[in-house]
């Protein structure tokens, strides 16, 4: 799999709401910057033979790496795709709603729900948060959150960048009911 | 917020302490909210992947409503080489060993509520510098940015040769988004190195420089 750049982001938060965070909240993204395989060919109707190209490969190279990285059991997870200007939404789209990418990841990480996404463009530079849900059960409230991200030179107008998170836990200091308190 | 923050009560000896997944009590003594870390890999044909990284931590200001005669030693002593060795053991594990790394940098933002000279101590004493370059295996100085600033900034982190400064090739900034720090009463620390020089580097050296003044500007052709 091709890519301009791999990036890959560790957060640990130790303290929130001046009180410590035990055990430690770990959120991983690591993200690809590759070519948008549609650059310059206009509207194209039929996107699959794209994404059968590399869908796939991306899902297989980032999933692997949020894994390690996290260095602990993946309880909640998310995913991106930021397309480059001169890109359509449904690009990035096409590469990360398939089970063929998504798949990667839910195998890495024992995760059986689907994943929760940001799609947008944007410039080089542009900030975009990953919304991140439970790996079993998206309704478990306490592990609803999300991580910001800004990449300085990427996306550029023909490129893609691709992105998987991972946390270790819920929010830092979650004390919200469940969702069945008020059903 | 910060109530937390404990008195010293003993001396620790982290020397031979790796503290990438223990840093509790640690965390507690310097009121750390949340350490960080990016590594951005870039394939190269010839060099192979240049992978770049920092780690960042987020602290208390530890000199918070005092003024400008405050005495900022004592608590320098104790914080700065803490952050050496949280940074730098992180830096290490990122880019597998003082022996992958070529260039190096730091920096210091320090929040809305403290003043630039509580950043600078935290980076510009050898408390922090002679740490963080032992740890990284360099000699030269280290090349910084630093400054006060809001939550949300964008750093432009520079670095340059661990043991030549001067070596062209290795002059090259490395960018870092900090989405909720500093806080007012934070600062936070960052250090950085790269495995690498810049990617197609072919702008010479100082060794292969002509004389160039500016009696060059008789002659430049447009």
């Amino acid at each position: 799999m091709n890519y301009r750049k791999l990036v890959t982001i560790i957060d640990e938060t130790v303290t929130e709401g001046g009180r410590p965070v035990e055990p430690v909240a770990r959120v991983v993204i690591v993200a690809a910057v590759i070519d948008n395989p549609w650059a310059g060919e206009g509207f194209v109707e039929d996107l699959n033979p794209g994404i059968d190209k590399v869908a796939s490969a991306v899902g297989e190279l980032l999933a692997p790496r949020v894994i390690e990285a996290l260095g602990a059991p993946l309880e909640a997870y998310g995913k991106a795709a930021i397309v480059g200007l001169d890109g359509e939404i449904e690009h990035g789209s096409a590469l990360i709603h398939t089970l063929k990418f998504g798949n990667h990841f839910r195998d890495a990480a024992n995760a059986t729900t689907l994943l929760p996404a940001v799609e947008k463009r944007g410039p080089a530079g542009v900030q975009f948060d990953i919304p991140l849900k439970h790996f079993t059960d998206a309704t478990i409230r306490s592990h609803h959150q999300s991580v910001e991200v800004k990449i300085a030179d990427a996306p550029h107008p023909d490129e893609i960048l691709i992105a998987l998170a991972g946390a270790t836990r819920g929010r830092p200091q979650e004390r919200l009911a469940p969702l069945s308190t008020e059903q | 917020m910060n109530s937390f923050i404990a008195e010293p009560t003993s001396l620790v000896d982290l020397s031979s302490r790796t503290t990438l997944d223990d840093y509790s009590e640690i965390s507690a003594s310097i009121g750390l909210r949340k350490i960080s870390r990016t590594v951005e890999e870039t394939p190269h044909e010839q060099l192979g992947n240049i992978t770049r990284a920092t780690a960042t931590a987020v602290i208390t200001n530890p000199w918070l409503g005092t003024g400008t005669g405050h005495e900022l030693a004592e608590r320098t002593e104790a914080i700065a080489p803490l952050l050496a060795k949280l940074l730098s053991d992180r830096l290490l594990d990122a880019l597998g060993g003082a022996g992958n790394i070529e260039a190096f940098g730091k920096a210091a933002l320090v929040g809305l509520d403290g003043e630039i000279e509580h950043a600078g101590a935290l980076i510009h004493t050898p408390f922090f510098g002679n740490l963080l370059r032992e740890a990284l295996g360099g000699t030269s100085i280290l090349c910084f940015v630093d400054g006060r600033a809001t939550a949300g900034e964008t750093l432009r982190i520079p670095l340059w040769h661990k043991t030549a400064a001067a070596t062209r090739t290795h002059y090259q900034s490395l960018e870092l988004f900090l989405p909720d720090a500093p806080q007012a009463g934070e600062i936070a620390v960052i250090a950085a190195a790269s495995t690498g020089p810049r990617p197609h580097a072919r702008i010479g050296d100082r060794t292969t420089d002509r004389q160039v003044t500016s009696e060059i500007l008789k002659g430049i052709a447009l």
